[in-house]
């Protein structure tokens, strides 16, 4: 045994005077009085017990000595060897995914973790330090290692449920990271399993599971994803997919509903561990939040509701300047987002629509603005016009732009084009066999507008009677809009994803708010336009806005409108399948064991010098009061 | 004369007047004997018999009865006032000392006696008698009884009034009133003392003095206990019961002196210091006026 402050024994030095005040104190006060007639009539009775009343002194001596030597012995702070020897290191991991929101264990999983996890922390041993991770949606460390009760049991008290993914394996390799140099580790795991590796860790010598929960049937979904129609610009696809589950055979339905509007409802007869997919097609130029529902109650109701974002299609103002080319004009006004307005000529000043569709006519220079130019037969500040190219076959074609998606000009007869030099920096979309552009993309700077050239003659050759043409002017549509009215894909709570804003006062802001749906608010960088969201914790619709912005007075303030709305889902299948592992039901809870009941040995002494303090407090009392 | 100043010696004459306006008759001078003679009131017949004073002759009863009766009468005499003053070590307790007090309410009564024609002695006493004052009469020996009873100090052994008393009784002297200032903390017990003044045809009048700290002690604790008076002293440990107890037997004891007094029907007073001496005559004139 050594002694953490040798130094405080110095303070048995002490008793010295204790024992002088004794000398003293034994020297009683003489206190005369007229007689002792009456006196005596009281303490003869008692006389036998005056060895009593003789010793008690002598106790309380060695009562006030003890207890100066207890509080000294304290304020040394003796330690054994063993106690350093035998200290233990332990990381405990609650698992706070999405499935320990399961309500099968009253009140819900994650509490009744939270409470098994608190004896295992009362019964932490003095020297024994524990670390506290939560492992949903990414590992936390909410405490790190120490022996404090009250810091260790707040901190798992403060371990909030989450939507999200279970990370153990994650959260047990930064576990064994914490532990690295400590020779008496161990990890404990409170968690309903459905984690990746289960096998691994279970059988890791230095990991306990402590499981939770019982083998509960649900009904889920799994996967729910929307996309704008590939051929109906106001159309969008549905993709949903539910389970179930369990082991009995579930009834149920599935309702789809348009901000708040119920657009269809399928019932549902699932067998056990069936899947059920299917893709729905609707259309809505209006977009707004598409809300699925499985009407059930079950034991976790975070998978029984999905969302996803349609945005509105934007109704696009196109001025075409053409002398007539029925293709032209039908494939803008077959275009239901297309307000087309066609004219023969454009006076030089005239105000411009948000795109002007030249055909072969084009002013020098161009004015600012968006600017679609087919077929140009006259130079501008941008281009100079060339020979006509006989023949054209592309050799080359941006398969990565948007504005080449599901196009493919390769097969596309084009017996004649105009052979252009831009002098304008821009993408070359489509090049000949020769090098020169077909369909060109410039980016003018200075907020001046982008200008798209297709260089093909529409009258001769079949691109107007392609697919791909359409395909094309809705991409070149969606290109000049730009990123509005986009679908965007629903995210997986957990998932980190780098988000393109929409252009807008928000594309241009240094920071953004991430709002959570239950209005928590959290600041966000914007660089180039772009932020990183996740990883998502929470499911429902998550909104990113610019900071300080006054609530919307209505639905219709556009002003008020978000920056960007985001879908989340739990869309997991091992997260929803809340079964209890059979693997898991034979192991038993873990017991990190009791030493002194967590209480060092200084703590003890001082806790027995306590108590001599009531012993000689019964004994002053039975001296002053009886 | 500090205990017996300008102060003491107005109030003692201003008692002396309201004793005689208020009380006359009924304390001390004047007052009826045992003895019958003649006097002028009646004390009861007796036969006559042949060389009696015709004068004495109860003549109403002879016309109604035909008997001779002679009435007696009770003679009024001077009275002798013995004022048995305690001068043990236990007078010398408390704050003021018991016994400055017992002095100045012996000073008091003796002058009020003086004052009405009557003898007054002071005998000082402790285990025996250890100073007398011989009977004296008129008021202007006042002055030298309140020299007498400056110059008395708490002396002696341990209080023992039987022996006192049976000292005192043995004199040849008139029977009288006997007054005991005392604390009455006599081993022995004091009913021994008060029981032969009684015997001896003496009217114990007992007057008994004690201190506040007697009666309700405040110490507590680890103390030894010193007998003032017998040198005493005892080790002890004083808790709140002790207290308790201690209160519960002193009053008791001041109980017993009150039903001592009431059985032979001794006149009582029991007063604490903090009074003032001259309160405590005109209570006792009072108690005494009501009583007669």
């Amino acid at each position: 045994m050594s002694l953490v402050h040798p130094v405080a024994m110095l303070w048995a030095a002490l008793a010295i005077p204790i024992v002088i005040f004794y000398i003293l104190k034994i020297r009683m006060r003489r206190v005369p009085v007229s007689t002792i007639l009456f006196w005596r009539q009281i303490f003869e009775e008692k006389q036998p017990r005056s060895i009593w009343q003789k010793l008690r002194h002598l106790l309380s001596l060695l009562v006030q000595l003890a207890f100066l030597l207890l509080i000294v012995a304290a304020l040394a702070e003796p330690i054994f060897k063993w106690e350093i020897r035998e200290a233990r290191r332990i990381v405990l991991i609650i698992d706070n995914s999405a499935s320990m929101n399961a309500t099968d264990v009253a009140p819900t999983r994650l509490e009744a973790a939270k409470k098994a996890a608190l004896p295992l922390i009362e019964g932490l041993r003095f020297r024994d330090e524990i670390a506290v991770l939560s492992a949903g949606t990414q590992p936390q460390v909410r405490s790190g290692l120490t022996g404090h009760q009250s810091t260790l049991r707040e901190a798992v008290t403060s371990i909030n449920p989450t939507d999200g993914p279970t990370r153990i394996p994650e959260a047990v390799a930064l576990a064994r990271r914490l532990l690295a140099d400590q020779p008496r580790k161990q990890v404990i795991i409170v968690s309903d399993g459905g984690f990746a590796e289960f096998d691994a860790i279970k059988a890791a010598p230095d990991v306990t599971i402590v499981p939770v929960g019982q083998k509960t049937g649900n009904v889920a979904i799994t996967r729910f994803q929307v996309r704008r129609s590939l051929l109906d610009p106001i159309g969008y696809q549905i993709l949903a997919e539910v389970r179930n589950a369990s082991e009995q055979k579930v009834e149920t339905r599935f309702e789809l509903e348009l901000e708040g509007n119920t657009i269809d409802v399928i019932p549902l007869d699932l067998a056990p561990g069936a899947t059920w997919t299917q893709v729905f097609e609707k259309t809505s130029s209006d977009g707004g939040r598409l809300t699925a529902k499985i009407v059930r109650g079950d034991a976790l109701a975070v998978d029984n509701t999905a969302v996803a974002i349609l945005p509105k299609r934007e109704v696009i103002p196109v001025t075409l300047v053409t002398e007539g080319n029925l293709f032209l004009e039908k494939v803008f006004e077959a275009n239901p987002l297309v307000n087309l307005e066609v004219v023969k000529s454009l006076a030089k000043d005239a105000p411009l629509r948000n795109l002007t569709v030249w055909h072969r006519k084009v002013p020098n220079p161009l004015p600012p603005g968006n600017h679609f130019v087919i077929e140009p037969r006259e130079a501008s500040d941008l281009w100079t016009v060339g020979d006509v190219l006989q023949s054209p076959v592309v050799e080359k074609q941006d398969r990565t732009s948007p504005l080449m998606t599901h196009i493919r000009l390769d097969n596309v007869l084009m017996p004649e084009a105009r052979q252009i030099k831009f002098s304008a920096k821009g993408q070359a979309l489509a090049t000949a066999l020769g090098g020169d552009p077909l369909y060109y993309a410039i980016e003018r700077p200075d907020g001046k507008g982008k200008v798209l050239v297709l260089t093909v003659d529409l009258e001769k050759g079949d691109l107007p009677l392609q697919t791909a043409f359409p395909i094309l002017v809705a991409n070149a549509l969606g290109w000049f809009s730009g990123t509005r009215g986009e679908l965007r894909e629903a995210l997986a709570t957990g998932a980190v994803a780098d988000i393109e804003l929409p252009r807008g006062p928000g594309s241009n802001a240094s920071a953004l708010d991430l709002i959570a749906p239950d209005g928590k608010r959290k600041s966000l960088p914007v660089s180039n336009g772009k932020v990183t969201v996740g990883p998502l914790d929470e499911c429902g619709v998550w909104t990113l806005d610019t900071p300080n912005k006054p609530e919307a007075k209505s639905k219709s303030d556009a002003k008020a409108a978000p920056v960007l709305e985001i879908a989340c889902n739990l869309a997991a299948k091992t997260e929803s399948d809340i079964r209890l592992s059979d693997a898991l039901k034979v192991v038993e809870s873990a017991k990190i064991g009791a030493g002194f009941g967590g209480w060092p040995l200084w703590f003890i002494l001082a806790l027995v010098a306590g108590i001599l303090t009531v012993v000689e407090w019964f004994l002053y009392q039975r001296r002053w009061i009886s | 004369m500090a205990l017996f100043g300008t102060d003491f010696l107005k109030k003692l004459e201003y008692l002396s007047l309201v004793s005689r306006r208020v009380f006359r008759g009924s304390i001390l001078a004047q007052r009826k004997t045992m003895q019958l003679g003649g006097g002028i009131e009646f004390a009861d017949h007796r036969e006559y018999s042949p060389g009696d004073d015709f004068r004495h002759l109860d003549w109403n009863v002879f016309a109604r009865h035909d008997e001779l009766l002679l009435k007696r009468f009770q003679e009024e005499e001077d009275l002798h006032v013995y004022i048995l003053l305690d001068c043990s070590t236990s007078m010398n307790f408390g704050r003021p000392p018991k016994f400055d007090f017992a002095r100045q309410v012996a000073a008091a009564l003796a002058y009020i006696a003086l004052a009405d024609l009557d003898r007054v002695a002071v005998i000082g006493f402790a285990g025996d008698i250890v100073a007398d004052f011989p009977l004296t009469r008129g008021k202007n020996r006042i002055l030298s009884l309140l020299k007498f009873l400056e110059d008395l100090k708490p002396q002696g052994t341990v209080t023992d009034l039987s022996r006192v008393v049976k000292g005192f009784v043995h004199r040849t002297q008139r029977r009288g009133l006997a007054l005991v200032v005392s604390d009455l903390y006599d081993p022995n017990g004091f009913n021994g003392g008060l029981d032969l003044l009684r015997h001896h045809r003496y009217e114990p009048h007992v007057i008994q003095i004690y201190d506040r700290e007697e009666a309700e002690p405040k110490m507590k604790g680890d103390v030894e206990l010193f007998d003032v008076e017998t040198g005493t002293i005892q080790k002890v440990t004083v808790t709140e019961r002790n207290l308790r107890q201690y209160r519960a037997i002193f009053e008791g004891f001041q109980e017993s002196v009150k039903a001592y007094c009431q059985t032979y029907g001794l006149g009582c007073t029991r007063t604490s210091t903090e009074i003032p001496f001259d309160e405590l005559i005109l209570k006792m004139m009072r108690t005494a006026g009501a009583l007669t």
